[in-house]
């Protein structure tokens, strides 16, 4: 096709699309007008005078025809062309950057991608590019390198970093007439750090970069985890589920097994079908976080037999699973079976801390679970700190009338702001029953509570059912298989009370509904609300559920313990660190994130805070985070972990004097993995790069023309060039095209 | 000859009287009250109810050891607890034989005469269980060494190789509501006319339990004392008001830390 354009117009696309169209003779646009229009009548009057036993619409189209010759034949008199910059000969640097990293080392028949790519600026293309430019040669993987010569082919790299080596290049050549970068390369850029913001930086420089595709754009048959979500910290031996994306190019339908490892302990696994015709399939795996510690989790999918690159069927992840208990305030109007039950389900946790003041009389309160004697002694918090140092809180039976206003408005912001959990119990003193319809609080939950004095606790069995969302929900799973987790659902025993909710909020989320009257209606319900979330579970009655069932059944428990933790898992600190990744594959650049709040949560704008960096084998760091300027209360840094390994990040803020807290995150290091990811040729990101840039994409069968079209660039040493049109072929295949038309029309009418 | 036969017919008829009075007090109580009709209403609803096993022994369902201060024992002691406490108590009680299905909806059981009681294999291990998902058990009026070998038969068969501890001073069951220093004996009703607060050879109470696991009282052991009677009589002029108020306050925190352990 290119062969065909070019024969036809004379030269390349490329010309076109940069060029301007102009007329070269210098003569008036205004003559030619005027001759065209002359000419067009006075063969009119031609044909008129001399051509009358033509009839019916025959005058019209030999006049047509015999106009468009003469218009034609006067166009190309006046010098057609097109007027374009092009780099003046031996004035200018042309860089040449060849992609050595590992997935260039990934065989194409009998040879690498990096041999291809080699023969191929070895078969002429350079000695070319030599005549007309002075040829600068680099070689990138991990950095770029610069390459003296052709003679011998560069030992293959761990990661691709096309955006980085490609403005490195330009940066490099500031000074120099740079007018092109031709880069070769399967564009697998893996490290993720080519963003919006290097793009801009390169298109700044107006240099046109010419990639060459190199490589296959599709891998028959492999098997790929594109990514792994999972969450970045978990409470010690919570139940954990990670996202996990599989991306697979395979014709057929096939099963294979995805596995989590913690070392060789093998942490979850299940057999997964890939069907036919989805690119990408999602997968969800259950998982314990296990004790204190962290965790180096390593997700796998098996191989199928003919695979060719199995680097890829495997990721790693962090997961930081700290020491220590979370807290979580739970008042009580009334001794209740449910407070007992609860309480039982997490005597044992090493996570959560159930504090608890329970109305045993009118006027006393029962605490358990507390930390010193002094705790709560004096009753439900009255100031934000006291409140805030919890990471949940749950309000039983008790109604909205025992707080104060002040007390409400706090409970509020213990969502809103702190970024704590509120859980909302049913009970006869509780949510509508309990008057929180007209309280502060009402806005935080996630159901319209009633304010009318209609009674909407009932002592009465219910059966309950999970919702859509409650069988994708970790807080309701039995069982990892879907199936099974349903059957354990209906086996339980019905509630012992509900109570009615008003409508779902917009953002609600029912996890389990109550049948009441033959009607589902909600009983556990979540949304989110600020920084934080708040919970309906409208019954007290859960505890049949223990005494209903074998002793030896956990389902009562273990759905305590999942809601439980559910509600601190997530509950951020004064103080909270995060890196842009847990897993850093062939790059080292690391982005620390620190939110930092006041002991009442409010933005602290104007801490120290500062990081300790210290890696699994070496000396530590320490460095200072600073504030951003697009978010309030919000610190980073950027730093080079140059070693590969686990490292800890230790961030600490003080306020003045005050020292707000700490926070330690892990994350880690490693080195030759990022290759084994997208094997295949990204053509869509090669072409993004020409096409941003002015230049154009390649194939490696196109090469051979790549010289040619390189000197047209506005960046370097250019002079303007006028390139005629005139003699174009197309131009006289048309004049042929109308004459031979004429001729033929008219001996098909028989008036020769 | 006819004398003599007349005596003893006479004898007989007064001691059949004398049986028939003693058995009607067991079950009624000693200067019963009047309690109102709707009190045992079986639909009587709230979070807790007041649970009394009925055990085989001595006695049937409808009367025996089990049956011993039925119901005003419940009927005066549920008024304290919804008097003094913020619990939604159910009036009336509930009586369960251990292989009743609803008996695991009542967390909290109460047991009288337990040295009376004949506990079988089936009724341990149904008891065992109930025990195991999270129930309470409260035994009470019993006494001496007699009843004590009788009672531990029959805890053997509930929870065999549990110990039975002396519960301590500090145990959260004498604290939970009311802080509970005080050690007296409990006496049942004879103790207004025989003058001592104990029975048989059980000169000195003992609060003992069962504790599971994780240290948490599974079964309550009132031994040597009489909670059942105290609660019964707490409307009977000669009964020391200070026992009853004891035996209140002892079961409304056996209530309370049942609920809360």
């Amino acid at each position: 096709m290119r062969y065909v354009f070019e024969f036809l117009f004379k030269y390349p696309p490329t010309v076109f699309r940069k060029g301007d169209f102009v007329l070269a003779s210098g003569w008036p646009v205004w003559l030619l007008i005027l001759l065209v229009l002359g000419a067009g009548a006075g063969l009119a009057w031609h044909l008129r005078k001399h051509q009358g036993w033509l009839d019916g619409k025959r005058p019209f189209v030999v006049w047509g025809l015999q106009f468009a010759s003469v218009a034609l034949v006067l166009f190309l008199l006046w010098r057609p062309a097109i007027s374009i910059q092009s780099l003046r000969s031996q004035q200018n640097v042309v860089a040449v950057v060849l992609d050595t990293s590992r997935s260039m080392a990934l065989g194409e028949g009998e040879k690498t991608r990096l041999q291809l790519a080699w023969e191929a600026l070895d078969s002429g293309v350079i000695d070319e590019l030599k005549e007309k430019f002075r040829v600068r040669l680099y070689a990138f993987s991990g950095g770029l390198h610069r390459l003296e010569s052709l003679e011998k082919l560069p030992e293959a790299g761990n990661a691709t970093r096309i955006g980085e080596s490609v403005a490195a290049v330009l940066r490099e050549s500031a000074a120099l007439p740079l007018g092109a970068v031709v880069l070769l390369s399967d564009g697998a850029d893996n490290t993720g750090a080519f963003d919006r913001g290097l793009m801009a930086e390169i298109r700044k420089r107006n240099v046109p970069v010419h990639t060459v595709g190199v490589g296959r754009e599709e891998i028959p048959d492999d098997l790929e985890l594109a990514e792994v979500t999972v969450p970045l910290r978990a409470l010690p031996n919570s139940q954990l589920n990670a996202q996990v994306a599989i991306r697979h190019s395979g014709e057929d339908e096939r099963k294979t097994r995805l596995t989590v490892r913690d070392g060789s302990t093998i942490l979850g696994s299940k057999e997964i079908t890939l069907r036919r015709g989805e690119n990408v399939h999602s997968e969800w795996i259950d998982f314990n976080a296990g004790d204190a510690g962290i965790r180096y989790l390593k997700f796998a999918v098996e191989p199928a037999g003919d695979e060719e690159i199995i680097g890829n069927n495997s990721l790693s992840r962090v997961i930081d699973v700290p020491r220590g208990r979370r807290k979580i305030l739970y008042v009580e109007g009334e001794p209740r079976w449910e407070y007992k039950f609860m309480r039982r389900a997490v005597f044992r946790d090493a996570s959560v801390q159930l504090v608890s003041m329970l109305r045993t009389s009118p006027n006393k309160f029962y605490r358990q679970g507390v930390d010193t004697p002094e705790e709560l002694e004096k009753g439900f918090p009255t100031a934000e700190d006291e409140l805030f140092s919890y990471d949940a809180l749950i309000i039983g039976s008790m109604e909205a009338g025992f707080f104060t206003p002040e007390q409400q408005e706090m409970i509020k912001q213990f969502v809103n702001r702190r970024g704590g959990t509120l859980l909302v119990l049913g009970g006869r003193n509780s949510l509508g029953d309990g008057g929180w319809g007209a309280s502060k609080v009402a806005e935080v939950l996630p159901v319209a509570v009633s304010e009318s004095t209609e009674r909407t606790f009932f002592r009465e069995t219910a059966e309950v059912s999970l919702t859509g969302q409650g069988r994708d929900s970790l807080i309701c799973r039995f069982d990892e298989d879907p199936a099974k987790n349903l059957e354990k659902w209906k086996e339980l025993p019905a509630i012992a009370d509900y109570q009615r909710v008003g409508e779902l909020k917009p953002a609600a989320v029912p996890l389990v509904n109550v049948s009441v009257e033959g009607k589902e209606v909600p009983l556990l319900v979540l949304q989110n609300y600020g920084r934080g979330k708040a919970i309906v579970l409208a019954t007290g009655g859960t505890w049949r559920w223990k005494m209903g069932l074998p002793h030896d059944d956990t389902r009562h428990h273990v759905f305590w313990q999942q809601l439980l933790r559910s509600l601190v898992a997530n509950s951020p600190g004064p103080v909270s660190i995060s890196t842009n990744r847990r897993l850093y594959a062939d790059d080292p650049t690391v982005k620390l994130r620190a939110e930092i709040r006041t002991k009442k949560f409010e933005f602290a704008n104007n801490a120290t805070v500062t990081a300790l960096v210290t890696p699994e084998s070496g000396d530590s760091h320490s460095l200072e985070l600073y504030p951003s300027a697009e978010e309030e209360g919000v610190y980073e840094a950027q730093w080079t972990a140059a070693g590969t390994g686990a490292y800890r990040v230790e961030t600490t803020a003080h306020l003045g004097e005050e020292v707000l807290g700490s926070e330690v995150i892990h994350f880690r290091r490693e080195d030759g993995l990022a290759e084994d990811f997208h094997p295949e040729q990204n053509r869509e990101l090669l072409e993004r790069l020409a096409e941003q840039t002015g230049g154009r994409y390649w194939t490696l069968d196109e090469i051979a023309d790549l010289p040619r079209e390189v000197r047209f660039s506005e960046a370097g040493i250019t002079s303007r060039e006028i390139m005629d049109l005139w003699d174009m072929p197309f131009f006289f295949s048309l004049l042929l095209g109308l004459r031979g038309g004429e001729w033929l029309l008219r001996r098909r009418w028989g008036v020769i | 000859m006819t004398k003599t036969r007349s005596r003893t017919v006479g004898v007989i008829l007064t001691l059949c009287l004398l049986l028939s009075s003693l058995s009607a007090q067991r079950f009624r109580g000693f200067g019963a009250s009047e309690i109102p009709s709707d009190w045992f209403a079986p639909d009587a609803r709230g979070e807790f109810h007041f649970a009394r096993l009925v055990y085989s022994g001595w006695g049937g369902r409808r009367g025996g050891s089990w049956a011993t201060d039925y119901p005003d024992a419940e009927y005066h002691f549920m008024q304290g607890v919804r008097r003094l406490t913020s619990i939604d108590s159910a009036r009336g009680g509930k009586t369960f034989r251990p292989d009743d299905e609803d008996l695991f909806d009542y967390p909290w059981l109460y047991a009288v005469e337990v040295g009376r009681w004949d506990v079988s294999e089936e009724d341990g291990e149904r008891l065992r269980e109930y025990l195991l998902r999270g129930g309470f058990l409260v035994v009470d009026d019993f006494h001496g060494t007699y009843q004590w070998a009788a009672f531990l038969e029959g805890i053997r068969k509930v929870l065999p190789g549990r110990p039975i501890i002396e519960i301590g001073e500090d145990d959260p069951l004498l604290h939970v509501l009311y802080d509970l220093d005080q050690r007296s004996q409990i006496p049942g009703i004879t103790y207004l006319w025989s003058g001592v607060t104990y029975e048989r050879d059980g000169y000195e109470p003992y609060w003992r339990g069962i504790y599971d696991d994780d240290g948490r009282l599974m079964v309550a052991i009132n031994f040597n004392m009489d909670l059942g009677d105290a609660w019964e009589h707490a409307d009977t002029p000669e009964y020391p008001e200070k026992m009853t108020a004891l035996a209140y306050r002892f079961g409304i925190n056996y209530v309370i830390y049942s609920m809360t352990h």
